[in-house]
């Protein structure tokens, strides 16, 4: 029944997204971009792609950084465009998926002003997805509560910011944790309203949020050994939506060892596939990789199925990889480093 | 037959340039526009190719000459259109002396922009220190306000002030923000400063200029009362973080005032330095503007021919290049002449070398057209590009489709109007062409213009035909009828019938196109129009679409396909023939067989009684019986013999469908039979000459197509054909339905509009001299006159036609109104009033 009242309002929408799907850069294109000599090289070779002319303006030594530039912008207004022309639920949909650069933003501000960087050196730097009116002013706050009371409480992250209020002060372990207490909450309001939401738009996105919140519980936990982090604390910061929960994450809360973690993983049998070809020796490809990859087959996945809101976030995290992709070669081209060049991650 | 007839002939030409002369040459090809260059290096990358540093130069100075265009804009300098000629390719050696101009003038641009901005930067902050002593004078003056100070002593009490007496020395900062920030800023501040910050801001009405956008912006003054220094650091920490920005402010009332005067001179300095800038700006604009578009042209056009460059291959000895291309066999000549121009431009000693090649591929279709033809072509284009060789239908489509136009839009003056507007269009072709308007629907009409001439001729033609003038009729050659009714009847009776066959027609048909009586005749007007244009567009589709059949049997002819010439051709038309073409012959019979019954009733068969439907008699054709309906004293059939043919016609079509299914199928499956028992023998031939290495010509490789393939095309094409040739013929009557739309809306367009606006204004006019008319012409007071006084104005009725001469009853019921004719021919008009 949902499927049939789509397209009332996100019809064009759905369209124009396949639309823009439909210029992702193809197997092809990335096996004459890694040939490519010079940053000019591939700037005349994505000419002839779907990007067209957005490097057309910009005067002639590149620089890689112009490139992530454009790339960015060039995402970041057809994300715009799709979410000026939204109607609700979508519009709530497409705001959650921004949260998640506000959050990256407020951690990178706040790591910055912990450094004594100039607030007008950093602003440069945040994603234009999760900017935000109160952003600039964040260097106020001393503390996570005033963090809270002064900025935060007017933007829409101030409930999943609740958890976070008692820490005490804003130092560099603090900060990592209100990063990952922050994304904890937003994981699961955003699965919860994904699930409000039913029909495919659940199926597909339930999917997707789930690996994601696997692959933070899973990445915390390999990163947190050799740390301060208790594990009590380490606990606590598991998303609670995934397929892990609760018996894998209860499992990854006693681990002490990345061996402990691959037996985790053991039960589940995706997550078993991705540390299967993992490793840290030259030609292996790492972990995070395996985990991207995955990520593009879920997101390419969301493309199959029709009427639902999951190919919005799916195109935009595509696309988020394109720019890595593509920013990888170029850094390589650039720094005439090619050994590694082919390390980037296709998606079609 | 020429090559309206068929597009060009194309030959495959090697042409080897030398290197330096292949610059020139190509340019020189390029203006002629003949010459469709193969990619022969498709494996190589874009930017593997040998002239992409060329094409990535022309690249940069496009950015450059894009950024000098903008700035252009926005300055709203005019830029000169090209004069005269569009300028040539300029020699690769220009080349450099273009990027030095473009690399000039875009330093000399981005430097005086950068001044500019520093000083308009300035300039903004020196008018927001303005705005801001000027506002915050009011702020300060409030405090001053000595009642102020007593509503103080009065809410605090003398204790109250005397101890805030000492903390009362509040510190300030002043600043300006962008308005839409206000109300976050002052929630930012409450919340940060704990609600222990005042606030005072004001709007500045004028909008500011954004210096490094240069768009307007609304900006509001703001000044924030505090204690202490802790909140005084938290304040600036907000005011940065909304990018607020800060000015000093001094407390003392005449410290203002100096300050304000201060600012005064040197925004006033400031104004005279920008504006000499800003001329400079100008100046180097309009020197720009100037020569612009002639830029762009060169640029693009050397682009174009280092595109072109990296389609060739390279010799061996890197001398010369090699390229392949497609040219018109007719214009080798040509070409040839070009080359020759181009390696002497180069000052190249050896010429350039052009062999006609040999080739199996399929050539490019190329349609020579000229400014006429071009429209047409296009249109030919928008439903697919022949094969090569194949029959243009351009050229038919020149009357076809404006006479297919006009039989919907029959109107002799809305067609007037539509040719005088082509013919304008037509007249006006150059400077109209010069002014290069980019609206898309004017460029619509433009490039259509000869179009759109030949529609309105054509539609005034078959308006003449309709004889239907803004819905109204012509009656030139006088109507070929008359009413014979006397005075009573027609002022009684409702509606009146002119019956063919007595007095009242003439017994000769009215010279050109449709008696104007029927105008007039409100009951039946439309079912005789239908019925006439009904049949029309069913005669037009069939013969239409018999002359399509016919050019198919050109091609069959030209490339020599004889077996398509019997199995496809023929059936086809056979089936066009026997069914549609003879429904065709039915009408013609109908119309010459059937007329008004005579009379004494003698022969009731032949009379407009007995007279049968055709698509009823069609359709029972198809369906082998007679029609059930048919009167008892009436012939059932048109002519002797008619069943019988009928039957045969419907099962000798039908028969055709299984020819054109399978005939073609079968043809090439014999022929490849007979072709692979054929090499099967000429190899064993070979074997037993002892030559097994003469390799047996593999043409037939070539030809052997799938036979399922060729079997479903052949499905695909005869379902298409069947099925579309019925429908087609459905879709002709579109003619008629179109037509009709046409003429009612006209109708109601004169009637609801026209009519009602120019009534009022001739009412008006002529009340007094209708009035002196009428005196005088009582007797023969002419009723079409009276129609449209007594619609249009019913109280001017008995002033004008007194007594029973036009009851408005009688008039509005008449239906073959003729009656008019005793004071003489009815006017089509009546304003002659």
């Amino acid at each position: 029944m949902k499927g049939c009242i789509f397209n009332i309002d996100a019809g064009y929408l759905e369209g124009l997204c396949r639309g823009f799907k439909c210029g992702i850069l193809k197997q092809s294109d990335y096996l004459n971009l890694v040939q490519c000599e010079t940053l000019e090289d591939l700037k005349l070779h994505l000419q002839g792609t779907d990007y067209g002319t957005f490097l057309a303006n910009e005067p002639s030594p590149l620089s890689v950084s112009t490139i992530d530039d454009k790339l960015r912008e060039k995402l970041v207004i057809e994300f715009q465009h799709l979410r000026n022309h939204s109607v609700e639920p979508m519009s709530t949909f497409l705001d959650f998926i921004t949260y998640s650069y506000m959050i990256d933003n407020i951690i990178l501000l706040i790591t910055g002003t912990l450094h004594q960087r100039p607030i007008s050196e950093l602003i440069p730097k945040c994603h234009p997805l999760g900017s935000f009116e109160q952003m600039e002013a964040i260097h106020v706050a001393a503390t996570p509560a005033e963090l809270y009371n002064a900025v935060l409480v007017d933007t829409p992250l101030a409930p999943f910011f609740v958890d976070c209020i008692s820490e005490q002060d804003l130092d560099e372990m603090n900060i990592e944790i209100i990063r990952n207490t922050l994304y904890k909450a937003y994981l699961e309001a955003f699965y919860e309203f994904c699930k409000l939401i039913g029909g495919t738009t659940a199926d597909v996105m339930c999917e997707i949020l789930a690996f994601e919140a696997d692959r933070r519980a899973i990445i915390i936990t390999i990163n947190s050994f050799g740390t301060e982090l208790s594990k009590d604390d380490r606990a606590k910061l598991y998303p609670r939506c995934g397929k892990l929960n609760p018996d894998g994450l209860a499992a990854l809360a006693r681990a002490d060892d990345y061996e402990q973690v691959k037996a985790v993983a053991e039960y589940y049998a995706e997550y078993a596939a991705l540390f299967e070809g993992a490793g840290n020796n030259v030609g292996d490809k790492t972990l995070e990789d395996k985990f991207f990859e995955h990520e593009v087959t879920l997101n390419v996945n969301a493309f199959l199925q029709q009427f639902h809101f999951g190919v919005f976030y799916s195109y935009l995290k595509l696309k988020e990889q394109e720019c890595r992709n593509i920013v990888w070669i170029s850094e390589c081209v650039a720094q005439k480093h090619r050994a590694k060049i082919d390390n980037y991650i296709p998606i079609f | 037959m020429g090559s309206l007839f068929r597009s060009e002939e194309m030959t495959l030409c090697q042409l080897f340039l030398q290197s330096e002369a292949a610059y020139a040459c190509v340019s020189e090809l390029g203006e002629l526009g003949l010459v469709q260059f193969r990619d022969l290096n498709p494996d190589v990358n874009a930017f593997q190719r040998k002239f992409v540093n060329e094409v990535r130069r022309c690249d940069e100075m496009e950015r450059k000459l894009r950024y000098l265009e903008k700035e252009i804009r926005r300055d709203g300098i005019p830029m000169l259109e090209i004069p005269g000629e569009v300028p040539e390719a300029p020699q690769p050696r220009e080349m450099i002396d273009l990027e030095a101009t473009f690399e000039k003038l875009e330093n000399e641009l981005r430097e005086v922009n950068q001044n500019a901005e520093a000083l308009k930067r300035n300039y903004l902050e020196l008018t927001e220190l303005k705005h801001i002593l000027r506002k915050t004078q009011v702020f300060f003056d409030e405090m001053a306000d000595p009642s102020r100070e007593e509503e103080q002593v009065t809410l605090l009490g003398e204790e109250g002030l005397m101890a805030g007496g000492q903390a009362l020395k509040l510190g300030f900062v002043a600043g300006v923000i962008l308005r839409e920030r206000i109300p976050a800023f002052e929630r930012m501040l409450w919340r940060a400063c704990r609600g222990n910050v005042f606030l005072r801001q004001a709007e500045i009405d004028t909008p500011l200029e954004d210096p490094s956008s240069s768009d307007q912006v609304y900006k509001s003054v703001f000044i924030i009362f505090f204690q202490g220094d802790q909140l005084k650091t938290r304040v600036k920490k907000i005011c940065e973080g909304f990018r607020a920005t800060l000015y000093p402010c001094p407390e003392a009332p005449a410290d203002r005032r100096e300050m304000a005067m201060g600012v005064m001179t040197r925004i006033e300095d400031l104004n005279t330095v920008l504006g000499q800038t800003q001329d400079h700006r100008h100046r180097v604009l309009v020197a720009a503007a100037k020569n612009i578009k002639n830029w762009f042209v060169k640029v693009r056009k050397i682009k174009a021919i280092y595109h072109t460059l990296n389609l060739f291959n390279l010799d061996v000895t890197q001398k010369c290049l090699i390229a392949e291309c497609w040219v018109p066999a007719l214009d080798l000549e040509t070409i040839q002449l070009a080359l020759r121009r181009g390696t002497e431009r180069s000052g190249s000693s050896v010429p350039p070398i052009l062999n006609r090649m040999e080739t199996l591929e399929d050539p490019p279709t190329y349609n020579r057209t000229n400014k006429f033809t071009s429209a047409f072509q296009n249109l030919i284009y928008a439903y697919g590009v022949a094969t090569y060789r194949e029959v243009n239908p351009a050229p038919y489509t020149i009357i076809t489709f404006p006479f297919l136009f006009a039989v919907m839009f029959g109107d002799l003056g809305h067609g007037a109007i539509m040719a005088v507007f082509g013919f304008w269009m037509c007249y006006k072709e150059k400077p109209l062409q010069a002014k290069k308007i980019d609206s898309e629907i004017w460029n619509i009409f433009f490039g259509g213009r000869y179009i759109v001439l030949l529609m309105g001729l054509f539609s005034m033609y078959t308006g003449l035909i309709y004889n239907d003038i803004f819905s109204k009729s012509l009656n030139i050659f006088g109507s070929s009828w008359r009413q014979n009714y006397n005075e009573s009847t027609l002022t009684t009776a409702k509606s009146l019938q002119l019956n063919p066959d007595s007095m009242d027609y003439l017994q000769h048909p009215y010279p050109f196109g449709i008696d104007p009586v029927w105008q007039l005749a409100e009951a039946n007007k439309i079912i005789f129009m239908n019925a006439y244009k009904m049949k029309i567009s069913i005669i037009i589709g069939v013969f239409h679409m018999l002359f399509g059949v016919c050019l198919s049997l050109w091609n069959h002819l030209y490339f020599k396909r004889r077996i398509s010439v019997y199995v496809e051709f023929i059936p086809q038309i056979l089936f066009l023939l026997l069914l549609f073409f003879y429904m065709v012959l039915l009408m013609f019979i109908k119309w010459t067989s059937y007329g008004p019954s005579p009379p004494n009733f003698d022969d009731v068969r032949t009379s407009g009684y007995c007279a049968p439907s055709i698509l009823i008699t069609f359709i029972n054709m198809m369906l082998f019986k007679t029609d059930p309906n048919m009167r008892t004293d009436c012939d059932d059939t048109m002519f002797a013999g008619q069943m019988g043919l009928q039957k045969f016609f419907v099962i000798a079509a039908l028969m055709c469908v299984p020819v054109m299914l399978f005939g073609k199928p079968y043809f090439i499956m014999k022929e490849q039979k007979a072709r692979a028992s054929q090499g099967h023998q000429s190899i064993e031939a070979s074997a037993e000459n002892g030559t097994a290495g003469g390799a047996p010509v593999p043409a037939s490789a070539h030809h052997d197509e799938d036979i399922t393939e060729v079997f479903i095309h052949q499905a695909i094409h005869t379902i298409e054909y069947v099925l579309g040739s019925v429908s087609h013929t459905a879709s002709y009557l579109r003619l008629w339905a179109l037509s009709l739309a046409h003429a009612q809306l006209a109708e109601v367009a004169w009637n609801m509009l026209l009519r009602k606006g120019i009534s009022t204004l001739i009412i008006i006019h002529t009340l007094s001299t209708c009035r002196a008319a009428c005196r005088t012409r009582r007797r023969t007071c002419a009723c079409g006159r009276c129609r449209w006084r007594t619609r249009s104005s019913p109280r001017s009725r008995g002033t004008c036609c007194s007594g029973k001469a036009c009851s408005p009853r009688a008039t509005r019921a008449a239906s073959t109104c003729t009656w008019c004719s005793r004071a003489g021919p009815p006017s089509p008009s009546p304003s002659w009033c």
